[in-house]
């Protein structure tokens, strides 16, 4: 069964159109959402949260229309919106738990999946203080911790590292992967950077100016390509090529001694050695590259480069 | 997910009903509002004016004290609608003070960290939010005006000698419409001014300007073009006019005495919708994060 079902969907706010005509299934256990300012990333996730009614077509999450049963479908929900967004007089603990009783959980059970959350996340020696005092990554992270609390089937993240410093973004992305295993949750993340995505997820929607720009699974197209690989070189660099080349490699050189080689399968790094080697080359760095999912963007969005588009790496 | 273990764990336990969401909303509400000192000490009070009263019925209805007191007059103190109009205004105004104190924290908290985005995300709506804090409001205010007139109603009953609770009905109607019609106001017009100021001192004092600003104005278009309909805006003065009627105290207010029932309660009913707008175009544009 698809997580999230788009069909012919179209959503316009005061008149223009901002979703036109988005269709597909979604069926990853993690599905990344990119696309640049303007896409339409935040009014799909709204739409699918039920706050914007479809103009035109519907989008259904597990099955349930998004306009029609959205109580239905807030209740398996957690929602970890990009901006601030909390409680600042109510401590952690409250907050988390006053947001669970709202999905439904009887307070008692609330009140213990609240502090549990909080641990989850790494805000347990925090719980009692109050929001407004947390840092800009605990306040994510207390995001997070609602979300998560009423146990929800579907966990919709918006930019879940905005603002936050490496570190911080490291542990919140460790954090989602993790909840990514767990495998009883599904999760939406929508963000800028592509690295987040790349980390995170194993199908990924690109939006561009309200369309579906690529519904790619990134797995199966990391599987799909061959092997790419740069080299950093010295010696009889040439010779080295050609001899690659003779091998079914494709090979293009650059000054400096770099080489890019596109292998075939039958072809394993440790032949790269040997042939060096033979040749008397120096390998003195290799990289070796997947094919990423910046190159899987930067193909959705090729028809269209040059808009100012703000996608960081 | 065990705090121990540290692992995620979905949960399969029971629900709530639907409907009870909005008790969530109500419970956490009242405790925002009762967590601050000032708004125990502003019900507290509200109480002193009842304790006053509660004096002033034993005393009417003790022989020893009309007696001693009283010299055996009745005239002096008698338990009538009178004598419960002045609770119903003393006990409404206060009303006024409180709503001002609770309702911008019923409502700016969450406005000021965004949460909306959140609690909307959840399986309550904007009418149920706006719903569920209305009732912690109302809550409040009814602990505040007609509870305690009631009770003081009843006290009465039960302190008098004669049949007085049959033949004084009226009364207890009118201060359970009255004090209803009052609170219901107040609390729409709180949360909705709460709901466009950030700030709560601010909101504060604004709700007290949407009241007596309006009467203002209203009196100088009423001396200027000589008309009563300037009393239309005069909050006051209506809600006096209306209580008087209600509890058929005709004589004890003579302002605003020629405003027919139709264009007050035209000018509340249009007050009210004014609010609802209001607090549904606030409330609808701060749901979604918008970008």
């Amino acid at each position: 069964m698809s997580v999230i079902e788009l069909d012919s969907l179209e959503v316009r706010l005061g008149g223009r159109p901002i979703l036109n005509g988005l269709t597909g299934q979604l069926r990853g256990n993690a599905i990344g959402l990119l696309g640049p300012n303007g896409a339409g990333k935040s009014t799909l996730i709204n739409t699918l949260l039920g706050f914007h009614q479809p103009t035109r077509g519907a989008a259904r999450v597990f099955g349930l229309d998004c306009h029609r049963d959205r109580a239905r479908i807030r209740q398996g929900i957690g929602y970890m919106p990009e901006n601030d967004s909390f409680i600042g007089n109510m401590t952690g603990v409250r907050f988390v738990r006053y947001m669970a009783e709202l999905a439904g959980l009887p307070p008692a059970v609330a009140l213990e999946r609240a502090h549990e959350a909080l641990f989850y996340v790494g805000l347990g020696e925090v719980r009692y203080r109050n929001v407004s005092t947390y840092s800009l990554g605990m306040k994510q992270l207390i995001k997070l911790a609602q979300a998560l609390a009423h146990g929800p089937r579907l966990l919709i993240l918006d930019e879940p590292t905005n603002g936050l410093d490496p570190i911080a973004r490291q542990r919140m992305i460790q954090t989602i992967q993790d909840i990514s295993k767990a495998g009883s949750i599904r999760l939406l993340i929508s963000s800028h950077l592509l690295r987040d995505i790349d980390e995170t997820c194993d199908e990924v929607l690109i939006l561009k100016q309200g369309r579906i720009a690529a519904l790619r699974n990134i797995e199966e197209e990391r599987r799909s390509h061959r092997n790419f690989i740069e080299l950093e070189t010295a010696g009889a660099v040439e010779a080295f090529a050609e001899s690659l080349r003779r091998l079914g490699c494709e090979c293009a050189s650059f000054p400096g001694g770099r080489l890019k080689i596109v292998m075939p399968d039958s072809i394993e790094p440790r032949d790269l050695y040997v042939l060096a080697a033979e040749h008397g080359v120096q390998i003195r760095r290799i990289h070796r590259r997947r094919d990423s999912l910046e190159d899987i963007f930067l193909r959705a969005m090729e028809n269209e480069p040059a808009r100012g588009e703000l996608v960081r790496l | 997910m065990s705090v121990y273990k540290h692992e995620y764990r979905a949960y399969e336990g029971r629900l709530t009903p639907a409907w009870s969401r909005i008790a969530v909303l109500v419970r956490y509400g009242m405790a925002e509002a009762w967590s601050s000192r000032i708004t125990i000490g502003l019900l507290t009070l509200s109480m002193l004016p009842i304790v006053v009263y509660l004096v002033l019925i034993f005393l009417a209805n003790n022989p020893i004290a009309r007696a001693v007191i009283m010299r055996g007059s009745s005239a002096i103190l008698s338990i009538n609608a009178t004598f419960f109009l002045r609770v119903l205004i003393s006990q409404c105004w206060l009303a006024l003070v409180l709503t001002a104190w609770i309702a911008p924290r019923l409502v700016s908290y969450d406005l000021a960290d965004n949460a909306l985005p959140i609690l909307l995300s959840h399986p309550v709506s904007r009418v149920g939010y706006v719903v569920g804090k209305f009732i912690a409001l109302v809550s409040y205010l009814s602990l505040a005006t007609w509870i305690p007139c009631l009770l003081l109603y009843a006290y009465q009953g039960y302190a008098s000698a004669a049949p007085w609770m049959g033949a004084n009905l009226r009364i207890a109607i009118g201060v359970l419409i009255g004090c209803g019609l009052w609170i219901t106001l107040l609390s729409i017009l709180g949360l909705a001014l709460s709901s466009w100021v950030k700030w709560r001192m601010m909101a504060t004092g604004i709700i007290f300007a949407a009241v007596f600003v309006p009467a203002g104005i209203g009196g100088i278009i009423g001396a200027i073009l000589r008309t009563k309909w300037g009393l239309l805006l005069n909050l006051p003065v209506m809600m006096t006019q209306i209580w008087q009627r209600l509890l058929g105290v005709s004589a004890f207010n003579r302002i605003g005495a020629g405003l027919p029932n139709v264009a007050m309660a035209g000018a509340l009913l249009l007050l009210g919708l004014v609010c609802v707008f209001m607090l549904n175009a606030r409330i609808r544009a701060r749901e979604v994060v918008r970008g």
